[in-house]
């Protein structure tokens, strides 16, 4: 066939016009595949998720995938009623404890020098070492010598710790200087109630909070943040509006709508002050308030009104108004709400030696707007469900912990056992616990799964399991507002080469050595057992959210869901009596702050704080938690010293600058400074956690710990530690190093105000 | 027939306390070695997610400003043209996927991304022996030269999908990969519910419901990258006029 030049022309065309189409139109050839859909990437492990509750103050209800043995990432249990589905950093963290490289691998006895890293030895199997302890039990003539600290335990461990105890017939102690002694004193006697009640911050409407940081690290942040997010955009609500009252800008401060920034020890007479206006300017029922003031009305605080004390609080000009009319307009806008108005304090509010008058001025706010056991208001947490879980071990106040110590100086003790306590290191170098066990007649045996500055000191370490490979159960402290047990199991085993014994196992081996079968606790075989007949008297009990027709069924289901709840178990307000606020007034006092004499113009209000993420530095060990950067500085990895830009700026002092911190005992610290743009001009700052001595590759010299310079001062009711209370003398050294902050990393957005990054509207 | 995905986030920032929960809850899924002190000295470290802190104001009424930033996955995404070996492009499920076997560490990308939220290896990961447990099966752990950012936590959405199509032998559909089941581990770990993970084709979703909210914006809206991530506005009652001081 002929094809004129034409026609070969078009079929030539078209024959490259239809490559092009078919090729353009296959897509396949142009879709790049996602690396872990490549065959080489399938991970073909199972993987099981396993609930179990995490560690430490604040209890949370934890899911742990596990594969192949290891487990690999830990979450929220969203069944669990506190936590509700999500985690704090701090049991995103329990991996690393778990697998963490300076873990001790088992029993270890001392052999050179007390107090040496180096004197310590494998003491062999746990059979041989249990027997060291208890032949020294055992040949302990009084008992009375006996000395167990721990920290504070919840749960069947702190029933099994109170029985070991109580029959061996020795003493115990709960060793913590950050405490909350003066909250929980004041939750007795202005709600008399024993467990520390939910705050219904969910369905308020209006919080004023004073003093602790309930977003960052005060009593259970995480379950505060789960209702922080419904207070500001929850669905079907307004947005609730906060007002936080702090004399140092903590994470609360930075999320509130108005910081109110205040001198320290102050707080108790602003929320009289706050009273007053209530009262004068008629804002609330007259029946309560004549209940509350014995009929005196606002004749009975005319002490406290704005115009009278509105000088001393040391409260600037916030929006361009004067102390008194903040103070008025703060009150006004808490009555306007009320039934869900919520006053909450806390933390530094509490850490004077006036704590207790502070706090008990605070919660009484609640009584006046009528908040008290009502929804968006405060929420009494009942008892726990069976007596033996009702066991709360507290710390012991500083008066009380001098006291022990002194009774070790005197020679007293001759047996300390020590577990989930470092008092060596979380005390105040005052109180000199370090030199007190430093004596060759006492026999100091350490549960702790690393060595620190207190097992460092042992004659015996017995390693206790970590949390992911424990049994346990626990109260959650502050609850939901119901009853709540959350269980705990082990969800993986110890790594080869890895030898540890639970504690709680220890203690029941021990109580059948030493014959205390006639308590029915040491008839326990183990732990296991122990948690299990606690278990079952839960069962037995057939109501809340687990209820089986067999013990077993229960069991089971109890260990799936890692957590038994009932929602009719409430707390009890049928016995509660309004207290006279005239009895808080007469409590009134100044706060007794010491530290440096002299000349003023390089003296601070000191005013230390819980780190984000090493909290009282229990956790400083795990690597997480040390590059976690703080919220408001981005500093990891060490501690500093926060000082106002401008006073800094002042004093010739530059970030990053080393400067010598005189404390109220004399004694001196140096640490890195941060120029911080919101610290009061009058305050400094700075994180407990850091300053660890020895120990792990990861705690160990990481800036100073303000625990060593802060005297003992504490709060004239409870004893507790009075540590916001004192003043120290800044002076600059010649030194200066970089701050490891993450500020700075990313470089600064070249943007225009209409651009803006973090946008802000007025309009909810 | 398969469902066509598109997957965004919304970030509610009046809710965000800047907790850092989701920072380390993303270090912990996605195998990021551990920030060393010489990394934050050295400015190299490494955060898929981070929170950025805006000062806004002078003492006494001085306010911070906390934002979640991570990748955008942005619809017209600056990275991807400039790769010069498609180790970065786009998915089918409008993902801003990193190839890293392709990586020949150029930077051009890191270079080109307005967000500042690529990060390149200058050195191989170090993990104690004993930390190595720990690490996530479903990622790989990326060496030395080659860029790493966030992937929405893609092994959990593959997960997910495999878990409905093989172990329980069901259709993928919306109903099936419903929200919740796939979040990548920051949204999963956010206290406040700050983070909202979704499928933007889904009228149903959540990340669809809360994206038509009001406060609504996209970072740097005005670069045209086109974010599969949106903004919700801080709320502040006192607050005079939109901005921010850095």
């Amino acid at each position: 066939m002929l094809i004129s030049r034409r026609q070969f022309l078009k079929l030539a065309s078209l024959s490259t016009i239809g490559a092009v189409a078919c090729n353009f139109f296959d897509e396949e050839e142009f879709i790049a595949q996602s690396p872990v859909r490549l065959p080489e990437d399938l991970v073909t492990g199972i993987d099981n998720w396993y609930a179990t509750n995490g560690n430490g103050p604040e209890t949370e209800g934890l899911l742990v995938r596990v594969i192949e043995g290891r487990a690999k990432k830990v979450q929220g249990n969203p069944l669990f009623p506190t936590n509700k589905g999500v985690s704090s950093i701090r049991s995103e963290a329990l991996l690393q404890e778990l697998y963490h490289p300076d873990r001790l691998s088992g029993p270890m006895v001392r052999t050179g020098p007390r107090g040496s890293k180096e004197s310590f030895v494998s003491s062999g199997d746990w059979d041989k070492s249990l027997e060291i302890l208890y032949k020294k039990l055992y040949s302990l003539v009084d008992h009375d010598q006996m000395l167990m600290i721990t920290g504070a335990k919840r749960g069947s461990l702190a029933f099994l710790i109170q029985e070991f105890t109580n029959t061996y017939g020795g003493n115990h102690a709960v060793c913590k200087s950050v405490d909350e002694l003066v909250y929980e004193n004041t939750i007795k006697k202005v709600f008399q109630q024993e467990k520390f009640p939910h705050f219904d911050i969910a369905k308020s409407d209006f919080i004023l909070s004073i003093g602790g940081d309930f977003l960052g690290t005060w009593l259970s942040p995480i379950k505060h943040g789960r209702g922080w997010g419904e207070f500001r955009q929850g669905e079907g609500r307004s947005r609730g509006t906060l007002i936080h009252v702090d004399s140092r800008f903590s994470l609360t401060a930075a999320n509130a709508d108005e910081w109110l920034p205040i001198t320290p020890g102050q707080e108790g007479k602003l929320a009289l002050s706050i009273a007053f206006v209530l009262l004068d300017e008629g804002l609330i029922d007259k029946t309560i308030a004549d209940d509350l003031t014995e009929g005196q009305g606002s004749r009975a605080l005319i002490d406290f009104a704005p115009d009278t004390i509105g000088d001393q609080l040391g409260i600037p000009h916030v929006r361009h108004r004067s102390t008194p009319d903040i103070i008025r307009e703060t009150a006004r806008a808490f009555a306007k709400h009320g039934q869900k108005s919520l006053a909450i304090g806390g933390g530094n509010a509490a850490a004077h030696t006036n704590g207790s008058f502070n706090m008990n001025a605070i919660y009484l706010l609640n009584h006046l707007v009528g908040s008290v056991n009502t929804e968006g208001g405060i929420i009494f947490n009942p008892s726990a469900p069976i007596p033996e879980l009702n066991v709360s071990l507290k710390p012991n106040s500083m008066i009380e912990m001098e006291s022990i110590t002194k009774k070790i100086t005197d020679g007293g003790v001759k047996l300390l056992l020590i577990h989930g306590s470092n008092p060596v290191y979380s005390m105040p170098a005052d109180l000199r616990f370090k030199e007190a066990i430093n004596r060759d007649d006492i026999f100091v045996v350490s549960f702790s799964s690393f060595l620190d500055e207190t097992s460092q000191m042992a004659d015996l370490i017995l390693p206790d399991r970590v949390t992911l490979e424990s049994w346990s159960n626990d109260i959650p402290d502050p609850g939901p507002g119901f009853q709540v047990v959350s269980m705990g199991q082990p969800v993986v085993n110890p790594l080869p080469g890895i030898n540890p014994m639970a504690f709680g196992d220890i203690l029941v081996r021990m109580g059948h050595e030493l014959g205390m079968t006639d308590n029915p606790t040491f008839n326990n075989a183990s732990y296991y057992d122990l948690l299990r007949n606690h278990a079952n008297r839960l069962f037995s009990l057939q109501r809340g959210s687990i209820t089986k027709p067999n013990f077993d069924a229960f069991w089971n289901t109890l260990l799936q869901r890692g957590v038994w709840w009932d929602l009719e178990s409430i707390g009890d307000n049928q016995t509660l009596e309004i207290p006279s606020l005239i009895d808080t007034i007469k409590q009134k006092s100044e706060p007794a702050i010491t530290g440096p004499s002299g000349s003023t113009h390089n003296i601070f209000y000191l005013v230390p704080f819980e780190h984000i993420s090493l909290t009282d530095g229990t956790n400083a060990h795990m690597p997480w938690l040390q590059s976690t950067p703080d919220p408001i500085t981005s500093v990891a990895w060490t501690s500093w010293i926060e000082m106002n830009t401008d006073t800094a700026k002042g004093l010739a002092i530059k970030e990053g600058d080393i400067v010598n911190i005189e404390g109220a005992n004399g004694e001196t610290i140096s640490a890195q400074v941060y120029h911080h743009p919101a610290v009061p001009p009058t305050v400094v700052s700075m994180p407990f956690g850091q300053g660890r001595k020895s120990g792990d590759v990861y705690s160990k010299d990481r800036g100073p710990n303000p625990m060593e310079i802060l005297g003992m001062p504490h709060d004239k009711h409870t004893g507790s530690l009075a540590w916001a209370s004192t003043t120290v003398r800044i002076t600059k050294t010649q030194e200066r190093t970089p701050i490891p902050k993450f500020e700075g990393i990313v470089p600064a957005y070249a943007t225009s105000e209409e651009e803006a990054i973090a946008k802000v509207t007025n309009e909810s | 027939m398969a469902i066509q995905h598109k997957w965004g986030m919304v970030i509610d920032i009046d809710r965000c306390t800047g907790c850092q929960a989701c920072v380390i809850a993303c270090q912990a899924e996605n195998n990021i070695p551990v920030n060393e002190k010489v990394d934050f000295l050295s400015r190299r470290a490494k955060q898929w997610i981070r929170i950025d802190r805006f000062w806004e104001g002078e003492y006494p009424n001085i306010k911070a400003r906390f934002i979640p930033v991570l990748c955008q996955h942005c619809e017209n995404a600056p990275c991807e043209p400039v790769c010069p070996v498609f180790a970065t492009y786009h998915n089918n499920e409008g993902l801003n996927v990193q190839v890293y076997n392709r990586c020949v560490g150029t930077r051009y990308c890191a270079n080109n991304c307005p967000y500042q939220v690529r990060f390149f290896n200058f050195f191989n990961p170090k993990f104690p022996e004993s930390l190595k447990n720990q690490l996530n099966p479903d990622v790989t752990i990326r060496s030395r030269g080659i860029m790493e950012k966030c992937t929405f936590c893609i092994q959990r959405i593959r997960r997910a999908e495999r878990t409905i199509e093989g172990k329980e032998g069901r259709v993928l559909n919306d109903e099936t990969m419903r929200d919740g089941n796939y979040n990548p581990a920051c949204v999963s770990a956010c206290p406040t519910e700050t983070l909202t993970f979704g499928d933007l084709n889904n009228p149903n979703s959540q990340v669809v419901k809360k994206s038509k909210n009001k406060r609504n914006y996209r970072l740097l809206e005005n670069l045209g990258t086109d974010p599969n991530v949106i903004y919700l506005k801080k709320v502040d009652p006192h607050h005079q006029k939109e901005g921010h001081h850095a």
